[in-house]
């Protein structure tokens, strides 16, 4: 009896971790994750600010800053006054604020498994938007160019579009739901 | 006189207020009396402030036409849309009344649309007139 309670409990654990760990892409990767961090999550959220929101987040998806490198938010940051062809204009000081919060909370600032993805795969690289990530592209790779451009979504750039819980930082495969 | 100035300012509120549209704070009002004398008019026109929101530019390097509606669209009561496809409140007062009340932000917007749509800023007078076209929609 007491034997038939613990297998029933490690069943239940082996079962629970399987279902965390259910989203990553293949076998192969959920073993080498598991092994090398076991104790990270895959995403956290960023500690919110007021200033990020207020600048970025009227015209685009507040994107965690976990989603690129350091040297990614220095290079978008220096070119604000052509920003996908927008001047942002903003002030010396909002930049300079902007750009220490972004580079604090970069990917390699953060302690979860998809930021250090995102580290590991943007080595050598300095991606200026957040598809330019080699791992956040392949992640991409079944979903079609038409489907970036329905009226739905619009572009790539649209985040929540299909991740639905995006806004917190979760992208688990599990939330998304493409809009027709 | 003082006194006289100021009842002249609340009637003038009150009247634009039964007719349902938004009418601008005392800063932007402000805002407005410096934009006049920057301009040298006497009034701004919404007719003309109408036409810029609506008038669609062809951009010098992208290749597409923009204009004010672009994202705002041709109701701006309605939610308009960013190109990074992020939908926004609507542009009029009326629908979003924090609209055209804090003059940094409404500076800020100016210098970015306006680069964006016209590839430089707007004079004195295109602001006060899309900003009075703004106040008088209902």
């Amino acid at each position: 009896m007491r034997f038939r309670k613990k297998i029933t409990g490690t069943l239940a654990v082996i079962l629970a971790f399987g279902f965390f760990a259910g989203g990553a892409a293949n076998a192969d990767d959920d073993a080498r994750e598991r092994s090398k961090t076991r104790k990270s999550p895959s995403f956290l959220k960023t500690p919110e600010s007021a200033l990020y929101k207020e600048e970025c987040s009227s015209c685009h998806f507040l994107y965690q800053p976990w989603l690129l490198p350091s040297r990614s938010w220095q290079v978008i940051m220096d070119g604000s006054q052509k920003h996908f062809g927008e001047n942002l204009a903003l002030d010396a000081q909002t930049a300079e604020e902007l750009l220490a919060y972004l580079k604090a909370n970069s990917s390699e600032k953060t302690r979860a498994r998809w930021a250090e993805k995102i580290t590991a795969s943007s080595e050598g690289l300095t991606p200026k938007r957040i598809m330019d990530v080699p791992w956040i592209k392949k992640e991409h790779r079944e979903v079609g160019a038409n489907v970036f451009k329905r009226p739905s979504i619009g572009s790539a750039s649209n985040c929540a579009a299909c991740h639905t819980k995006g806004a917190e930082g979760n992208f688990e495969e599990d939330f998304v739901k493409v809009p027709r | 006189m003082k006194a006289l100035k100021g009842l002249a300012a609340l009637s003038a509120v009150l009247l634009a207020g039964s007719a349902y549209a938004a009418s601008p704070n005392a800063s932007m009002s402000s805002v407005l009396d410096g934009l006049k004398k920057e301009a040298g008019v006497g009034a701004f026109s919404a007719e003309e402030g109408r036409k810029l929101y609506n008038a669609k530019r062809a951009h010098s390097q992208k290749k597409e036409e923009r204009s004010c509606t672009t994202c705002h669209t041709a109701n701006p009561a309605g939610p308009g849309r960013t190109t990074a496809g992020k939908v926004i409140e609507p542009i009029s007062p009326a629908a979003s009344p924090e609209r055209f009340t804090d003059p940094k932000k409404v500076e800020k917007w100016f210098k970015r649309n306006c680069e964006w749509v016209l590839e430089r800023e707007c004079t004195a007078k295109e602001k006060g007139d899309f900003i009075t076209y703004m106040m008088s929609l209902k």
